[in-house]
């Protein structure tokens, strides 16, 4: 990024200048005597197989200042398990696997469930929930940082410019998400340009000047997967089960602290992952499903937060989303061909009628049942209060597991 | 000829006969394994049930019980845990009853010692629960009293009482089982007083200071009024 605006609400952390991986390390590996850093990694065992993990692996053996590794591992074998524990050995950091599938893991499940806790179904959500309360159980950090398993531009880089803000103390930042540009041979990211952006903005049209709207529009870049925060956050934030996580999780973050404790940090210069197909019949898949989940979860936010949804609002904001998005199209368009980069129109648009299809998909659900619209894990306080040993049975659980 | 017959048949027929005297028994005691077994079963699905419908896992989980068999690496649940232990003490009952219907003499000894052992084996476990149960409530009041009045190492404090008090009561429990009773016994009191020796030692080394001050603050409290120094207004 070459500009250093300062992008509504919260604050906007660039990269300006040359690189300086090395300092930051430096600095991290100082800040992480008083602050350790624990990094959480949300994997299904088929990651292990494709191209991106080697790379990671690889970068994180070179990382120093990190306290602990959590990995928790989703859809493997016990002798899938033993492969990744393998896999994971040039690492000198501690790590820790959560085996999702294992019999203590599975019990653990059960125990919540019997107590009246919903612990949510199989994905990143649960995952990422199973290794906070892991971190909080040994006590031994401070600071947890998230990111994905499937990025093949992956850099220690990343690493160290998302956990900078939260690690460093005299910065009084509690939650740092990353930001980044999706862009190859054309821009990808669909899901944040056309449904997310011009959505919120379509709402704030609607609804008028809102904290949330306002808070939510500062993102650059909301549904990035990568973001670092201190363990209290951890413990106090619910966290959605179904892929309005990510949006979930900064509601959930507006909730709970000011927007001035709150930052975005630019972490890499590419980034590219797994893609998602969007097909506009198969609402219970890929990006589709992904569209409906995010629009369930922003309007149950607004909702909490007093915003009244009545047929006729839906229908304006249909219309309304309709323009903003094809103005985003243009904006985009004009975008890629001062850059040289490929833009299909018709793909675009297609694409902006998938998401309306969507947002009407989410709308209808939200109206038939505004509580169950977006599901959410309770939080860790209110686990512990209702089994007071939850959490030193999960590290009995993760530690019999990892012997 | 008939001598040497009668030399074969005779064993024969002994064993024949012993045999036809011991079969209504076995056959007894085949009975009442499969009548008994039957019947712990039941037992097991009725305890099953019942601690299912009085919610004994969700209690079990918030008291602590599961958190024990979970330190144990046991990770089913506390009611098929419960339900297996009546099972199995049902079925050792079974079996030394039916064992007692075969009617051999060292099997009617072993069986009696058994029986005789029961109520033991049946206080220990009581004194089991009841002394976690206890001790667990004892390190729970020192830890809250020991962070309420500021002290640094009340983690530490409170975990070593709960351990002395697990100590005492496997100590209790093994004395009640008539385990090795003597050694139990000679191992408890050298713990103890060693604990409580080192305890004198160290109170006693360190507080040389402090015991100074005090019987010197006393003696000249007590030199002042018998010499009468104090300024008195008219």
């Amino acid at each position: 990024m070459s500009d250093f605006y300062q992008t509504g609400v919260i604050t906007t952390l660039h990269q300006l200048g040359q690189p300086t991986l090395d300092r930051l390390e430096s600095e991290l590996l100082a800040f992480s005597k008083t602050r350790p850093i624990a990094l959480v990694l949300p994997a299904l065992y088929s990651e292990f197989e494709g191209p991106a993990m080697p790379g990671i692996v690889q970068e994180l053996a070179k990382v120093k200042y990190l306290n602990e590794i959590v990995l928790t591992l989703d859809n493997a074998t016990e002798k899938e398990r033993k492969r990744v524990q393998e896999f994971m050995s040039p690492i000198s950091t501690e790590i820790r696997i959560i085996h999702n599938n294992g019999k203590r893991i599975t019990e653990i499940y059960e125990t919540l469930k019997r107590n009246g806790l919903n612990p949510g179904e199989r994905g990143k959500g649960r995952s990422a929930w199973l290794a906070y309360g892991y971190v909080l159980a040994r006590g031994r950090s401070d600071v947890i940082a998230l990111h994905d398993c499937d990025i093949l531009t992956y850099s220690r880089e990343l690493l160290a410019r998302l956990c900078y803000p939260v690690a460093n103390p005299n910065l009084n930042y509690v939650f740092c998400k990353g930001f980044y540009s999706r862009v190859t041979s054309k821009m990808n990211g669909r899901v944040t340009r056309l449904l997310v952006t011009p959505l919120v903005r379509s709402l704030q049209q609607l609804v008028g000047p809102h904290g949330f709207l306002a808070f939510l529009d500062s993102f650059r870049y909301p549904l990035a997967g990568e973001f670092c925060m201190n363990t209290e956050l951890a413990r106090v934030n619910r966290i959605p089960w179904d892929w309005g996580l990510e949006v979930g999780s900064l509601a959930e973050v507006y909730r709970n602290y000011s927007p001035r404790r709150v930052c975005q940090v630019d972490i890499a210069t590419t980034y590219e992952h797994k893609h998602q197909t969007l097909s506009v019949t198969e609402i219970d898949k890929g990006l589709m499903k992904m569209a409906v989940d995010i629009c369930k979860s922003i309007f149950r936010t607004l909702a909490a937060e007093g915003v009244v949804f009545s047929d006729g609002f839906f229908n304006s904001l249909f219309v309304s989303y309709l323009r903003q998005a094809e103005d985003t199209i243009m904006k985009y368009e004009a975008d890629a061909m001062i850059n040289g980069l490929s833009f299909d129109l018709h793909e675009e648009t297609k694409s902006v009628e998938a998401f309306t299809q969507a947002i009407s998909i989410a709308a209808q659900t939200f109206t038939a049942n505004s509580m169950g619209a977006a599901p959410l894990i309770p939080n860790w306080n209110r686990v512990s209060a209702a089994i007071p040993d939850i959490l030193e049975m999960l590290k009995i659980a993760v530690d019999e597991d990892n012997k | 000829m008939s001598d040497f017959l009668n030399l074969i048949l005779e064993p024969l027929q002994d064993v024949f006969h012993k045999f036809k005297d011991f079969a209504p028994n076995f056959l007894a005691m085949l009975v009442i394994l499969l009548i008994g077994a039957l019947f712990a079963w039941l037992l097991q699905v009725l305890v099953l049930k019942l601690l299912d419908t009085l919610q004994f896992d969700s209690w079990s989980d918030r008291k602590g019980f599961t958190r024990l068999m979970r330190k144990g690496d046991m990770w089913g649940k506390p009611t098929l845990l419960v339900s297996a232990v009546v099972f199995w003490c049902t079925l050792i009952v079974v079996l030394m009853t039916a064992l007692s219907a075969l009617k051999i003499n060292a099997i009617d000894q072993l069986v009696t010692q058994f029986f005789v052992y029961l109520p033991r084996a049946f206080s220990s476990v009581l004194i089991l629960a009841v002394g976690y149960v206890f001790s667990g409530f004892i390190s729970r009041a020192v830890l809250i009293a020991a962070v309420n009045s500021g002290y640094h190492y009340a983690k530490l404090l409170a975990e070593a009482i709960r351990i002395l008090l697990t100590t005492l009561i496997l100590a209790m429990v093994m004395e009640q089982l008539q385990i090795a009773p003597g050694i139990v016994l000679a191992a408890f009191s050298i713990i103890c007083g060693g604990i409580v020796l080192a305890l004198s030692i160290s109170f006693g080394v360190g507080g040389i200071d402090a015991a100074r001050r005090m019987i010197e603050r006393q003696t000249a409290a007590e030199e002042k009024e018998k010499t009468g120094e104090d300024i008195e207004h008219i």
